[in-house]
């Protein structure tokens, strides 16, 4: 499939075109906003503390007078350049390793699998926190921690996939003409996968930004920077929620969850393109 | 494949994941920060011959391999070490009154988030493509998408900062002296309320959307238009077939979503400051006490690799066809 036909039917469905949608919004907020706002994000005292929202701020202040505003700009970058690049790279991983695991086999496979399996068994929010907890906190350090353990469930399908694929009679042609193995990977057998691929990253992205707002709100993010998660940390520990300021509380939170939503939309609307059997004609 | 040969597989490959996991938590805990001593006695008062005498009574001067096989045999005999914040033995914080507030808060709402996803479920099939059946879907994808702790800070904002309905966080009520033992009982179940809800209504989106999918699945089953043809209401086709057939991949969906329940209650225990293990967890990140982490790491991979195994055995039970495999 062709990428102008998978973006075609991704704006045929209502919730493709909704989640693209919001997802464009919320990336548009991330790249221009920080450009746009007058403040800084660590530029204090511009307003009362906890000042409700207004004209001049319309998200409100926190506790030291920042502009939530512009706070929240600002995490919207963190909160999506994390989600995004440490769902490219566990998937990247997953797939990588499903690929060779499925092709090849034998102990590879055996220990690779053991490992998807004990990693799968337990929560991975519990790994992440002792993870990101050893590193220390900063924004790579959280990618990190994100990409190596959330891996295995693509490692898991792609591996599937592969053991049919390669007993599929073009690829045992490409064996017979004497094709070498790398290049039986590369040109028959991981395009193939690529829909699945596409399709898993997409949920990685979700997980990711998930991942990313619990682990902040822990306290293990970004401390140059709060994203998202990283200003609701603010507000809990400052006393915004016992003293009811909504608005320190609210717009991180729905970002998060619109944000989660709409990548949703989208994997739904992909699921069209990812098993031709469900598009409409 | 008879059942006790694949629960015997089965268990081998349990005990593999444990010392897979195992070994990680070694690696982590020792390999990457330099060595334990390293985090206890950064301090620069600290006098370097101290720091090689402690090094020595831990054992941190012999071979990796070495500490390797001690530190086995310790997690083998349940010999998890001294938490460095509360200078108590690691077992025994975990063991106690931490883990049956985790087991109290979870155990109920996984209990209710089945019972209502299953309603849920079962309204919405008998419904197909109706409103019901479409807004209970939104519903369910909606509460899938909030970040678990936010929605515990919106509802404390709302029902307890708000509404006064409920106390902020915490167990019970510290300040105040309970007349007997349903006093205290309703003091706690008041706590337990608003996190019981949040990790409810995150478990429930999950639970409809699976069963709702395994029914629409079986639905096309030659099974159902027997039921069908032979002059059954719909309803009954439904309650009696359908529902039933759907209840295997269900318990195994339950079991693999245990690990994920356990994160949820991370979340939601530091939101509402419930004193069990998820908030452990987080005090325990907070204090940097690597032990009191490490200890909790082993035990939570214990518990969830015996659900794990409990469930994939009722599986095989209830679906002999897995067995084949």
């Amino acid at each position: 499939m062709r990428s102008p036909e998978a973006l075609r039917i991704l704006l045929r469905n209502p919730y493709g075109r909704l989640g693209l949608a919001v997802l464009a919004a919320l990336v548009a907020a991330a790249a221009v906003g920080p450009h746009a706002t007058p403040y800084g994000v660590w530029q204090y005292g511009v307003c009362r503390p906890f000042e409700p929202p207004s004209l001049s701020h319309p998200f409100g202040c926190d506790e030291i007078g920042r502009d939530l505003l512009t706070l929240f700009l600002y995490g919207a970058r963190v909160s999506l350049f994390v989600g995004f690049l440490a769902a490219a790279l566990s998937t990247l991983l997953g797939a990588l390793l499903g690929l060779l695991s499925g092709y090849f086999g034998g102990p590879l496979d055996v220990v690779l699998m053991r490992v998807v399996d004990a990693l799968l068994a337990i929560p991975s929010l519990v790994l992440m926190i002792i993870f990101a907890a050893i590193l220390g906190p900063g924004l790579f350090n959280i990618v990190l921690v994100i990409s190596i353990l959330s891996w295995p469930p693509v490692a898991r399908v792609v591996r599937s996939q592969v053991l049919s694929l390669k007993e599929y009679p073009h690829v045992e042609a490409a064996r017979a003409c004497g094709a070498g193995t790398a290049r039986i990977l590369a040109k028959h057998i991981a395009p193939a996968t690529l829909p699945l691929v596409v399709a898993n990253m997409v949920l990685q992205v979700s997980n990711a930004i998930i991942a990313e707002a619990a682990l902040s709100f822990l306290g293990l993010g970004d401390p140059r920077i709060p994203s998202w998660g990283g200003i609701l940390r603010f507000a809990f520990r400052m006393g915004a929620v016992s003293a009811g300021y909504w608005w320190y509380v609210v717009p991180p939170g729905l970002a998060i969850a619109l944000a989660v939503l709409s990548v949703t939309f989208v994997s739904y609307a992909l699921d069209e393109i990812v098993n031709p059997k469900l598009r409409r004609h | 494949m008879g059942l006790p040969r694949y629960a015997a597989a089965r268990a081998a490959q349990t005990l593999a994941s444990f010392f897979i996991l195992v070994s990680i938590a070694f690696f982590l805990f020792r390999v990457m920060p330099g060595d334990p001593t390293a985090f206890l006695l950064e301090s620069p008062r600290i006098h370097p011959l101290t720091r090689e005498l402690l090094r020595r009574r831990l054992g941190l001067d012999r071979p990796l391999h070495e500490q390797f096989f001690v530190y086995m045999a310790n997690v083998l005999t349940g010999e998890l070490g001294y938490s460095l914040y509360y200078g108590r033995p690691v077992v025994e914080i975990i063991f106690g009154r931490r883990m049956l507030n985790t087991l109290a808060l979870v155990g109920s709402s996984t209990a209710a988030a089945i019972a209502v996803g299953l309603a849920m479920a079962l309204l919405s099939i008998r419904r197909y493509g109706s409103r019901v059946d479409s807004s209970l879907t939104a519903f369910s994808l909606v509460t899938y998408s909030i970040p678990t702790f936010w929605l515990g800070m919106m509802l404390i904002m709302l029902f307890s900062v708000n509404l006064r309905l409920f106390p902020v966080g915490g167990t019970i009520t510290a300040t105040r002296a309970h007349e007997g033992f349903l006093d205290l009982l309703a003091d706690y179940l008041w706590h337990m309320t608003l996190p019981f809800v949040v990790l409810t209504l995150i478990q429930l989106g999950y639970n409809f959307l699976i069963v709702r999918n395994a029914m629409l699945s079986i639905l096309q089953e030659d099974f159902v238009y027997v039921a069908r043809a032979k002059g059954l209401s719909e309803s009954a086709v439904v309650r009696r077939h359908v529902f039933r057939a759907a209840m295997p991949p269900f318990v195994t969906i339950v079991g693999l979503q245990l690990a994920g329940i356990f994160s949820g209650a991370v979340m939601t225990e530091t939101v509402f400051s419930w004193e069990g293990l998820g908030r452990l967890m987080f005090e325990a990140v907070s204090t940097r006490d690597y032990p009191l982490l490490q200890g909790l790491f082993i035990l939570i991979l214990v518990a969830f690799l015996v659900a794990n195994y409990v469930v994939d055995l009722l599986y095989a039970y209830l679906d002999p066809r897995v067995r084949l495999r």
